[in-house]
């Protein structure tokens, strides 16, 4: 049970990043660029608290939860607002807080000078706080409300700098990609609804386990829902949106990289898990899904001159991993990626954000050289590509192999294959990028006048690179002699349930795994080295010789071209078809109507003529119409008096 | 008298003393009406469209007294109808007539045909 002390302390969390919003959103334009530390005030406060909600749950080892009702709808049901606070739930809190904090101190350099600067924060914070309401939500009707607002706040802060065409679109891209999963999981939520009675992840996974909903309807239901989660966390096909993405500032990207955004489809997954696996083929396709993410999006990577592409397409390749761990079963490894890959990746992009503020270049071709200048920046890049790559002792190489092994032991020999793959060109295309940025020669004149960025750049950045060494320490399996090992997986574990359902066997640590994935990941750094440091012609060749699966690779496999061809053009040819019919039909009957109107008016309005003699005479025409009408019995009797008395008035009248 | 004529001059006072049929006030009503209804549309002089319309309320009023003698249930109340149109008719001449007077102060005319401000 919980105080109402801590119930406070959850729920100011979100709270707190959504009232900075409405201050700065109000009196942004009094603050100026002091709106920096009202959100980072905000924010810090919230960091604390999340630390505070992970020390309650790893204490009592039990979730907390509470709820208030929101919508009752009598006996329809009811929609109640509540925070279900678990091990998961508190460490994505502890790791959104920190990642948005160390991402707004970096931002009060970078965003330096720009003109909506207030507005830029409190976009932020609202993001922060959608984020944090997300992962504390119980229910999937207030998960979907948040779901939406991280949405409508990836818009605002992708399109920041709207005054450019290209970010104006991306920010549209983004938004309609998404959307597209967003309606899907919109139907799934519907059909749970309809089926077990109630929103909330406990209600449909009892619901489910009792038997109200099951086959394929509920095979359905949980592929939607992840449907929902692909167009969030940007897994083919709709990956799409995310390269594009990058037309917003960077620590922007790194906030919807690392925390927010993308974080949020694997976190929906995650939360939703005694539900997925109750539907083994939902969680095939969410492996499978995942696995092939992981290799296109590492293959896309490979190619791109682009600095910041370059990571994007790592994030995709990365969540496709996520994505496989949760769809083979081994939720803590891929809730432990999630956590690791939050900080290396936030680190890559303030990296990139560092050397696109000193030499003002995404361009990977106009950098080289950097190293000497700006050191700082050199070394933690190349601690967060090394984590990324996955090598020992470093973070990202205990989730990773966590991912891999798991693969191998439960015999899905494929994915297994792939995911290998996809270690080697990760450290490939990372260190590929790192090498060209930083070695040779300076390859422009921003290169050669580059200078380290301020410290409250780096100070983060070096945060952020001890993180991504250590982070990864807390979920060393007990193999290795720690005082607390597994610690991660005590805090973060699938329900009895889940692991009932999954019936998976237990494994130890595997060493000769360990020893591959790392050998795979160094012969991809030392890849990168040959290449791009000993001999950079060799590359160029290379591309030349070729050329068809250089260009293939560099334009994202087609995809855009193809969407383009297959619903862009017809989108827009209905859209454009739709705008002439409701122009010309619909527009024209309506004016016709008007003009008839106004002409029959026009015609009629010579009858009021003044004379009131005019008006008298209509009245007694009318009024002997109307005798006839009446009359028409006695037709022969009405016309002949009227008949007579029309003519004796004529002929007494003549005289008058 | 001659004697030779009493038989005939007894006959046309039968004529004069036998009831008029209804039908009778009737047609003289509806024949005063369309002559009062054929002025107050044709005449231009507003002072002739009020007698015209003088005379089509005075039809009214005739066939009113002629069906107040006519039905056996009415008991005579037609008459008291046409008294009380008659009072209206006389309000009804008196404010016509100043709104003549008034007409023809400010326009120098009683033509109704040329009071015609109220045109489209």
């Amino acid at each position: 049970m919980t105080s109402v002390g801590q119930q406070l302390i959850i729920a100011a969390i979100p709270v707190l990043p959504a009232l900075v919003f409405v201050v700065l959103a109000l009196f942004g334009r009094y603050l100026g660029e002091s709106a920096q530390y009202v959100a980072i005030f905000g924010v810090a406060t919230s960091l604390v608290f999340s630390a505070f909600s992970l020390y309650f749950v790893i204490r009592a080892q039990t979730p907390i939860d509470f709820a208030v009702n929101w919508i009752d709808l009598g006996p329809g049901g009811s929609f109640p607002m509540g925070i279900y606070v678990d091990g998961l739930a508190a460490v994505m809190l502890v790791v959104v807080c920190f990642v948005s904090l160390m991402i707004q101190l970096y931002s009060g350099a970078f965003m330096q000078d720009d003109s909506r600067f207030a507005w830029y924060y409190a976009v932020l914070n609202l993001f922060t706080a959608s984020m944090l309401g997300l992962v504390v939500a119980p229910s999937f009707i207030e998960l979907y409300v948040f779901w939406e607002l991280v949405g409508l706040c990836s818009y605002l802060l992708i399109g920041h700098w709207f005054e450019k065409p290209s970010a104006a679109k991306a920010a549209q891209k983004a938004f309609i990609v998404t959307r597209i999963g967003d309606a899907a999981l919109f139907v799934g939520i519907i059909m749970f609804w309809r089926e077990a009675g109630t929103t909330s992840f406990q209600g449909i996974t009892e619901a489910a386990q009792a038997g109200f909903i099951g086959g394929s309807l509920f095979t359905t239901a949980v592929i939607l829902v992840f449907v929902g989660a692909i167009g969030k966390s940007a897994q083919f096909p709709l990956h799409v949106w995310l390269p594009d993405a990058m037309e917003g500032p960077t620590p922007v990207s790194a906030l919807i990289h690392a925390a927010t955004m993308v974080a949020a489809g694997v976190y929906l997954v995650a939360r939703t898990y005694d539900i997925f696996v109750q539907s083994p083929a939902a969680m095939l396709v969410v492996a499978y899904i995942g696995g092939f993410t992981a290799l296109m999006a590492a293959t896309m990577a490979l190619t791109k001159k682009d600095i910041k592409r370059v990571v994007a397409y790592s994030t995709v390749s990365q969540l496709g991993y996520m994505m496989l761990a949760l769809g083979i079963g081994s939720y803590t490894a891929g809730i432990f990626h999630l956590y690791n890959h939050a900080f290396f990746k936030a680190l890559l992009f303030l990296g990139a954000g560092s050397i696109i503020y000193a030499i003002n270049s995404y361009n990977l071709t106009e950098m080289g050289g950097l190293r000497r200048r700006m050191p700082i920046t050199f070394w933690t890049m190349v601690v967060a590509g090394l984590s990324l790559a996955g090598i020992f002792p470093l973070s990202g190489f205990w989730s990773k192999d966590a991912i891999l092994a798991a693969t191998y032991e439960q015999h899905f020999y494929v994915l297994y294959g792939m995911v290998l793959l996809t270690v080697f060109l990760t450290a490939f295309y990372i260190f590929r990028a790192i090498f060209m940025a930083f070695t040779g020669e300076p390859r422009s004149e921003g290169a050669r006048n580059a200078t380290e960025s301020p410290g409250i750049m780096t100070g983060p950045m070096v945060l952020l690179a001890l993180l991504s060494v250590v982070s990864g320490w807390v979920g060393i399996p007990a193999l290795f002699g720690a005082p607390e090992g597994g610690f991660f997986e005590r805090i973060v574990q699938p329900s009895a349930l889940a692991n009932e359902t999954l019936a998976l066997e237990g494994h130890e640590f595997s060493i000769a795994l360990a020893i591959v994935s790392t050998i795979v990941a160094l012969l991809g750094v030392g890849l990168a080295y040959l290449l791009y440091v000993r001999e950079p012609e060799r590359a160029t060749s290379l591309a030349r010789r070729f050329a068809p699966v250089y260009n293939f690779l560099d334009d994202g496999w087609y995809f855009d071209a193809l969407y383009e061809r297959v619903f862009v053009r017809p989108a827009m040819a209905l859209g454009r078809a739709t705008n002439v019919f409701d122009r010309r039909a619909i527009g024209g009957l309506v004016s016709g109507v008007g003009r008839g109107t106004g002409g029959i008016g026009e015609r009629l309005r010579r009858l009021q003529t003044g004379g009131a003699q005019n008006y008298a005479l209509f009245i007694l025409l009318s009024v002997l119409v109307i005798g006839v009408i009446v009359g028409a019995q006695y037709t022969v009797l009405v016309i002949g008096l009227i008949a007579l008395i029309t003519l004796v008035t004529v002929a007494v009248g003549a005289r008058l | 008298m001659p004697p030779q004529l009493q038989p005939y001059v007894q006959q046309g006072l039968d004529v004069v003393n036998q009831t008029i049929p209804l039908e009778g006030y009737l047609i003289v009503a509806a024949i005063m009406f369309a002559i009062g209804a054929w002025g107050a549309l044709i005449r231009r002089n507003a002072v002739v469209v009020f007698m015209c319309i003088e005379l089509m309320i005075n039809a009214v009023n005739l066939t009113l007294v002629g069906f107040s003698d006519y039905l056996p249930g009415a008991d005579g109340a037609g008459a008291g109808y046409a008294v009380l149109v008659i009072a209206v008719a006389a309000a009804e001449v008196a404010v016509g007539l100043a709104i003549v007077l008034a007409v023809y102060r400010s326009r120098k005319t009683v033509n109704v045909d040329e009071i015609n401000l109220m045109k489209w």
